[in-house]
Parts: structure tokens; sequence; C-alpha cells
């Protein structure tokens, strides 16, 4: 049971709509692809809307509006931030060198924080933690010289379009190998998420919308 | 393909969703269970719980994927449960727009299960992703569901307002994210994770590492988790049906067998294809 809904007039609505819907998406399976590709239609929309709605609500009023009114010249960074949304609003009628600068800042600061992040918050910390240590169990020692190996191993694997020596093809044959076999252990992993997901479908289906208890 | 094996294939997932419900209604089978007795992370997640101090106050970044929620909405119900049975007081971010419907959908269900309202804190939607979560750290603006009391101290002292973060992921912006752009901007927090298996090699690491105080990263040890609890009155918070292994066996089996049927034609083929080239 998902216990999304209650017991109201309107939860009973929105379960009857979620159970025709899920019956619409597994229709699918037995080919009947036309209300199917409705139903997608439909789940676009209600993404787009919603994204609409968070981002009115939850942004650009509270974050942006009424920051503004209350006190119009003592957040300059605001004005910057309405002067760059509204570029990006125009792009498609002005210069481009203009409309590209709020898609750079955008991009550019999201890489540096996510380069960032990743270097200081995850990079070295794991080679600090994966550090062969003397005093460790001899378990702790095999599995951070392995780590550091795959690891490596799959770094030489991305090596390309260079002149090679025969041990440096064989590591990166090897680390394409090694990530292969790790790709296949994730679709393994994925494979239990999505039948949890189906199980979870037709539990829906039965329980919430059926009431067919166990 | 012949027409006998092509109604085969189009039958087949019929089958196996009849299969997987007949499954579902079945009675339990006692030698099947999906709890572990002895998981680690439950018992890990369960000790770092219980180092928090008295009314511990949290923040739950709520970013599940709507793909994998399934799997780990009976654990997140269960731990934001077992959080309000230790007098927690709980603030709700998320930085994904499915987040958000997600957060505000169970937000609402803690409203139709009587929750305290003044212990629940809806921090609302940031924007900018990683930029975002940076921003976090520097300043919180909230509320809506508390009395006030919990929002002005969230205000006042922002993300060091907290003793604990946990991370309910599933998305992009799940524990990695946390670990790399909140946890080198703030002290000693412990943080905590609900995550799906699919997340298990991204997340494993930080375990290993202790970047994570502790984490529910497989069904078998959400179960673990879910089964330790003891949430009393506030057991109506979580779901009142546990997850039914019998439909999982099957359907890995089903899956298994799917596979092994392909491998198995291929080599087939390879081997006749060997024997005709030895033969000519």
């Amino acid at each position: 049971m998902s216990d999304f809904f209650g017991t109201t007039t309107a939860d009973t609505i929105a379960t009857w709509i979620a159970a025709i819907v899920t019956l619409i998406v597994l229709g699918a399976l037995i080919g009947e692809r036309r209300v199917f590709g409705w139903s997608q239609h439909l789940l676009a929309g209600l993404a787009t809307g919603f994204l609409a709605l968070i981002a009115l609500t939850e942004v650009i009023g509270p974050r942006l509006v009424q920051p503004l009114a209350a006190d119009p010249t003592g957040r300059p960074e605001l004005w910057a931030g309405v002067a760059l949304v509204a570029t990006a609003a125009g792009a498609p009628w002005l210069p481009r060198q203009l409309s590209m600068i709020p898609a750079s800042i955008a991009i550019g600061a999201l890489a540096a924080f996510a380069l960032g992040g990743a270097v200081i918050g995850t990079l070295l910390p794991q080679i600090d933690a994966s550090i062969v240590r003397q005093g460790g169990s001899l378990g702790t020692t095999v599995a951070g010289a392995s780590a550091a190996v795959v690891t490596a191993l799959v770094l030489i694997g991305f090596l390309h379009g260079r002149p090679r020596g025969r041990l440096v093809t064989t590591a990166a044959a090897t680390g394409r190998w090694l990530l292969i076999g790790g790709l296949g252990g994730w679709l393994g992993f994925l494979i239990v998420s999505r039948l949890i997901l189906l199980v979870d479908r037709i539990a829906f289906l039965l329980g919430d919308w059926l009431g067919l208890g166990r | 393909m012949n027409d006998h094996s092509r109604a085969l294939t189009r039958a087949a997932p019929i089958l196996l969703i009849i299969g997987l419900a007949i499954a579902w209604q079945a009675p339990d089978v006692g030698w099947l269970r999906l709890s572990d007795a002895e998981s680690k992370r439950a018992e890990l997640m369960t000790s770092a719980l219980d180092a928090l101090p008295d009314q511990p106050r949290v923040l739950i970044g709520y970013d599940p994927d709507l793909g994998t929620y399934a799997e780990i909405r009976q654990t997140a119900r269960a731990l934001l449960a077992d959080l309000l049975a230790r007098d927690g007081r709980l603030a709700f971010v998320s930085l994904t727009a499915e987040g958000r419907a997600l957060a505000s959908a169970e937000l609402a269900r803690l409203g139709r299960g009587e929750a305290n309202p003044t212990r629940l804190l809806d921090v609302g939607f940031i924007p900018g992703a990683e930029a975002g979560l940076v921003g976090l750290t520097r300043d919180i603006r909230a509320g809506q569901l508390d009395d006030g009391a919990f929002t002005r101290e969230v205000e006042l002292e922002g993300i060091g307002a907290f003793d604990a973060i946990v991370v309910i992921g599933g998305n992009d912006l799940g524990p990695r994210s946390w670990v790399e752009q909140v946890m080198p901007r703030i002290g000693d927090v412990p943080l905590l994770s609900v995550t799906p298996i699919v997340l298990l090699p991204e997340v494993e690491p930080y375990l290993a590492g202790e970047q994570l105080a502790a984490g529910l990263t497989t069904p078998r040890d959400g179960a673990a988790y879910r089964e330790s609890l003891e949430l009393g009155n506030l057991s109506r918070l979580v779901e009142s049906t546990e997850p039914r292994p019998l439909p999982l066996l099957l359907g890995m089996l089903v899956a298994v067998a799917v596979l092994g049927q392909a491998l198995g034609a291929r080599m087939l083929e390879h081997l006749r294809s060997a024997g005709s080239r030895s033969i000519g």
C-alpha cells in the first residue's frame, strides 16, 4: 500500500486516475501504444506544469520578487539576477554574444562547484581512506590495494589515441573489462530496483485500488 | 521467429504480471524473509540515531527518484517515524523537482497521520543543484508547517542548527553531492542516508571511508532496520504492509532465466557455427 492517498472523495478520484494510468502504461506491454503515448504526454505536461509552479511559488516569488519589492536598492545582486533571467528568456531575439552570457555563467558555476566538490569531497578523502595503512587488518589492506589497482586500470582503460606499449595496452584492455563487469553488476542492481517498482505498482492496483488485502 | 514463439513473446509480460500478482496474494513463506537479522548497516543506523542528542534537530534532504522511490519509500517513512519517536524536529528540503513533489506528498501524509506539526518544517525547494547545496550551508529560509520556534532557530543558526543530516537519495543530488558540497563546509554533523540499491556502488565508498555515518542501501538493510523499530503510538506513520519477498524472488528468477536463455542461445549458435565450419 503506497498510502499516498487518504479517504476523501478527492483521494478516491486520485486513486482511480492513478490506477487507470498505471493500466495504460502496463497496456504498452501488449502493444497498446497510442494511449500509452497520450499518457507520456500527460506526464510531460504535468511535470512541466509542476516545475513552472515550483519556479514561480518557491523561487521567483519568494527569492526574487518579494526581496526586491521589500528593498529595491538593498539587493543589487538580485537586479543582476533579473537581468540574467531576462536575457535568457529573450535569447531567441538577442545577439548570440549577449544571450550566451547567462548560460555560460550557469554552466561554469555548476562545473566549478561539481569539480571542486568532487576533488575536495570525494577524490582526496577517498584516496586518504584507501591508502594502505600500517596496523590495519589483512583484509582491509587487500581491499584497499585492490581498489587502488582497479581504479588505476579503469582510468588507463580510458586512454585512447596515443601510441602505447604492450603493457599499457594490456592494462587498458583489463580496465575496460573491469568497467564492463562493473556496469554488469550495476545493471543487476537496476533490475532489482525496477522489479520492486513493478511489484509496487501491482500491489497498488490490487491493494489500494481493488482493495484486495492479504 | 515462428507464430508460436511470437505469441509467447507477446504474452510473456502479461504472464509475468499475472504471476507476480498471484505471488503477491499468496500466503507468506516462512523460510523466505527480506530482512537480514544481522544487518550491520541497520545496526549502524540505529547506533548513529542513538548517538544523537535528545530532541535532535534533523535536516532531511528529500530527493528520491520517482523510479526507485518504491524501493526506499517504506524505509524512508520508517526513519521519519523513528526520528519523530525520538522527539526529533525535522526540516525538509529538496533540490530537485521530483524530490519536492515527493517531499510535499510525505509531509501531507505525515499531516494525515497527525504527526506533531510543530516538529515539522518545510524549507521547500532550493534551486541551483550543487550551487543550491552550497547556498544551503550559508543561509536557510523557511517555514510553512512550524509554529515558529523551530523556524526561528533554523533561520538564526542556519545549517548549524542541525544535529544530523539525513539524505533520502535516488537521483543525481544524493549522498555524494551532500558529501562533496556540504560536509567540507560544516563541522562534524553526522550524515545519514537512505538510498536505493542502484546507488550502492556510489555510496559504498563513503560508508567505508566513514564520510557517511550510516546508510541503508539495500532492501534487506531497510527491512532489517524496519523490523528493529519500536515506534509505539507512532507506528501509524509507517506503512501497514511490508513488501513481499515472494514476488521479488519470482521476478528475479524470471530475469535470470531470460538472461540465461539469451546467453545459452548465443552459445548454442556459436557452437553450431563452429561445428559446421569443422565439418565443411
